[in-house]
Order: C-alpha cells, then sequence, then structure tokens
C-alpha cells in the first residue's frame, strides 16, 4: 500500500482533480469490489458488471468535483450510483439520471475492507429480520429495478401496500444500524 | 403528498426509480423548489446505500484494475469525461466570442447527420424494395405450385393420353423367292415416287458371294405400292439376301449405293 491508502476520501478526490493516477489507484482498490458487487447483484453479469463499475469509476477520475463535499460518504454515493448505473443497463436505456442527482446523508465509512465486510454483515443481518413480505419488496424494488406498479402486479399486493412495505423496510433497517 | 411536502414512500420510491414516469416528474418538479423535500430524499438515499451494502462482495474478475488503470492512462488530462446522461454544464455567463462558433458547429453537424441518415434511409428503402419483389415472387411462386397441384389432384379432372400423329409409313418389301426354279415375287408399299430418268432395281445377293444379280425394274403407283413377279433369273442359284436401289431410268449391271431396302435371309428361309 502507498501512503495514498490512509488518505481520506477528500484527500484522494483532491489528488484525483490533480491527475493524480496513484490517488484514482487507491479509490479504486478501496471502493472497486464493493460497486462491482452492487452492480452484478443487479445484473448478475460479470462482463455487464465490470463495464459499470469502469463506467463509474471513470467518472470519478474524470469528473471528481462531482463528488462534492457534503454529498455524504463517498463509499455510499458509489454504491447508490452503482445500483442506479446497473438498474439503467438491465432496463436497456440511457441513464436517467445524473450523478450530479445523486446526494445522500451518510455518514457510514466504507473506507477500508474491514469496515466493508463489518457493515455488510451487519446490514444483511437487519433485512434477515425483516418480515419475508419487507424483504421480497425492497429486494425486488431495489436490485431488480421493479417499479411499484410491477411489484404489486407480481406479488398480488395493493400498491399503496407495497410502497408502505418499502418505506418500513427502510426505516427499520436505518434503525438497525444506528442501533 | 403530505402537508405540501413528498411522502417518505414516494420519495424512496423515486430514489430507486420505482415510479411512473408521470410521478417521477411531479416529484422531481417539487423537488426543485422544496430545500425540505431534498434533505429527506438525501436520508432516504442514505438508507439505499445500506440495502446496496447487503450484495454479496464478490472478487473483481483478473486484470479489472490493470484495464481501468490502463483507461485512465490513456485519458486525456483535461478530458471533461462527461458520460452519456450525465448533466451537462450550463454556462450562465458566456463569452460570445468564443463560443460563436458553436452554433455553426451544430449546424454542419445537423446537416452532416441529416445526410448520413438520408442515405441511411435510401439504403433501407433499396433494401426493402428488393425484400418486397423476392416476397412477391415467393408469393406468386407459391401460388402457382398450389393450382397445379390442385389440377392435378383434382378427382373431377379428365385425363387424355395424347401421343405423337402418324408419321408417314416407312418402305418396305416383302420378297418370295423359289431359288431351285429361279422364280422371284416382290411386293413393295409405300415407295418414294421417282423421277422419270430413275427407277427401282431389285437385286439378288447370292450366297456363295457372287455379284448381285439383276432381278428386275419398278416403279411404284401413285399410292406407293409396286411389284416385280417371276422377273427372269437363273435356276438354283441361292440367295443370302435381297436389296433395291435407286438406279437410272434403263437400269445398272451393278447396284447403286445407297441400297435403299435390304432383307437377308433368314435361316430358317424366310
Amino acid at each position: 500500500m502507498t501512503g495514498a491508502a490512509a488518505a481520506s476520501d477528500e484527500a484522494l478526490i483532491d489528488r484525483v482533480q490533480s491527475k493524480d493516477e496513484n490517488a484514482m489507484g487507491a479509490i479504486f482498490d478501496r471502493y472497486a469490489t464493493m460497486v462491482y458487487s452492487v452492480a452484478l447483484r443487479v445484473l448478475k453479469e460479470p462482463a455487464q458488471a465490470e463495464d459499470v463499475m469502469q463506467e463509474i469509476l471513470l467518472q470519478v477520475w474524470n469528473r471528481p468535483d462531482r463528488f462534492a463535499r457534503g454529498r455524504g460518504s463517498l463509499g455510499a454515493w458509489l454504491a447508490v450510483v452503482a445500483r442506479n448505473r446497473a438498474i439503467d443497463v438491465l432496463r436497456q436505456r440511457r441513464p436517467t439520471e445524473s450523478c450530479d442527482e445523486v446526494v445522500l446523508a451518510s455518514a457510514t465509512n466504507l473506507a477500508s475492507e474491514v469496515e466493508q465486510r463489518a457493515m455488510m454483515e451487519k446490514v444483511r443481518g437487519v433485512m434477515n429480520e425483516l418480515p419475508e413480505e419487507q424483504q421480497r419488496s425492497v429486494e425486488l424494488a431495489f436490485f431488480e429495478g421493479l417499479s411499484h406498479s410491477e411489484i404489486a402486479a407480481r406479488t398480488g399486493d395493493p400498491l399503496g401496500t407495497v410502497k408502505t412495505r418499502i418505506r418500513a423496510a427502510l426505516t427499520s433497517l436505518r434503525r438497525g444500524i444506528e442501533a | 403528498m403530505t402537508n405540501g411536502h413528498i411522502s417518505q414512500e414516494d420519495l424512496t420510491l423515486h430514489a430507486m426509480q420505482a415510479l411512473s414516469q408521470k410521478e417521477d416528474a411531479a416529484v422531481r418538479s417539487h423537488l426543485d423548489q422544496c430545500a425540505t423535500c431534498r434533505a429527506d430524499l438525501a436520508f432516504v438515499v442514505g438508507d439505499l446505500a445500506l440495502v446496496a451494502l447487503s450484495a454479496e462482495r464478490t472478487p473483481l474478475p483478473a486484470g479489472a484494475r490493470a484495464r481501468f488503470l490502463e483507461i485512465i492512462s490513456s485519458t486525456p488530462a483535461n478530458a471533461s469525461g462527461r458520460a452519456l446522461g450525465a448533466a451537462i454544464p450550463i454556462d450562465r455567463n458566456p463569452v460570445r466570442s468564443r463560443a460563436i462558433w458553436i452554433p455553426w458547429v451544430a449546424v454542419a453537424a445537423l446537416f452532416v447527420i441529416a445526410i448520413l441518415l438520408d442515405v441511411q434511409v435510401q439504403r433501407l428503402d433499396a433494401r426493402l424494395k428488393i425484400e418486397t419483389e423476392r416476397t412477391a415472387q415467393l408469393t406468386a411462386t407459391t401460388a402457382h405450385a398450389q393450382e397445379v397441384l390442385d389440377v392435378l389432384t383434382a378427382p373431377t379432372a379428365q385425363r387424355v393420353l395424347l401421343t405423337a400423329p402418324k408419321t408417314p409409313p416407312a418402305p418396305s418389301a416383302r420378297a418370295v423367292y423359289l431359288a431351285a426354279r429361279g422364280a422371284l415375287i416382290l411386293e413393295a408399299n409405300n415407295l418414294a415416287q421417282v423421277a422419270q430418268d430413275k427407277t427401282y432395281q431389285l437385286w439378288v445377293i447370292p450366297a456363295d458371294g457372287s455379284a448381285p444379280i439383276p432381278a428386275g425394274l419398278f416403279r411404284p403407283d401413285a399410292a406407293g405400292n409396286a411389284s416385280v413377279v417371276l422377273p427372269p433369273l437363273p435356276v438354283g442359284v441361292a440367295a443370302k439376301a435381297f436389296g433395291v436401289t435407286m438406279e437410272k431410268a434403263s437400269g445398272a449391271a451393278t447396284p447403286t449405293a445407297p441400297i435403299l431396302l435390304a432383307g437377308a435371309v433368314s435361316a430358317s428361309g424366310e
């Protein structure tokens, strides 16, 4: 590991703005696996998932200013952007939103492999505790990219119930992580 | 909407791109003007990041890092990096002298694109015509084949065997010869007419290989029939065959080719 590996995300982004390839390499080492894993979970196709991962990290390289301070944790931001881009690929459509639009409030620190794994285990533990229908609704919406009406059609539940389940699942998830 | 703001449920669905287009447009419109809902949305997106983190970690494909580093090494330092669908920054205070060429470039680009599209349309049109003609040909061929099949298999069809009309009967002759008496009778039919200065001549071909013996001149009647009855012949000459040639009107001492009619004596003597 270089000195960049221990630097904060913000410091690495600053260096990337100066086209420091070592800093970009450090960001890659820090988040590429997570981004790839999210894309793969959605797409189930390694080549497509790698394309999404490369595309997103290339955007960080080309436009590091997009991840302005105040957008939240870089790792969490990348995870959401990866999911959204993978859903676009899954639906075979052009990107529906710019990375600029993704702003999140999250203090989750994912800067190390250990922290990422710990968070993954914790999230999975909370998810497994959710009522099955809530868990299923969230997974259909988040990882399979179904709209709430598509989920309702698939599960046979009313639209309002689907909405409530998804919101309730996310609320439970946040509380479970903060606990 | 709840209390003039977007519900948490709809914010969640918006963040997951799970609303209908119409619903999503309404949410976006509100978000543009409502800082409270934008803040709420940021929390929702933070929650979604947690869901994303539930994905099982999978190692990168071999060589992924090297491929990525190669890409960024080859990316120009001043690359704008504008990705598909990314927001295009708008210069609110454009410097006219610097940007005045931009519309002309855009017009030129549109012109080129229009030409390319026109060429493409023409190609597609030509191809469509070819395919249409081919389809029409196939349809006609199929219809014709079906019609043929219908005629061949129709139970009420009349079936008639046609043959070539009769050809003119071939000239022929039948000879009856009694060597012991030197007697010969020939009956010929369907003979072609001969010119005034020509005649048919009958020949006996001896079995011993000696020269053919003239056995009479004859001309056919209007119906092509003719006969030679008991011409003067030597007695006791065994015959191998008989022949008819065309000779001058006074006849000939030896036959002139071609032999028009010929018949060999069979072993049984017939």
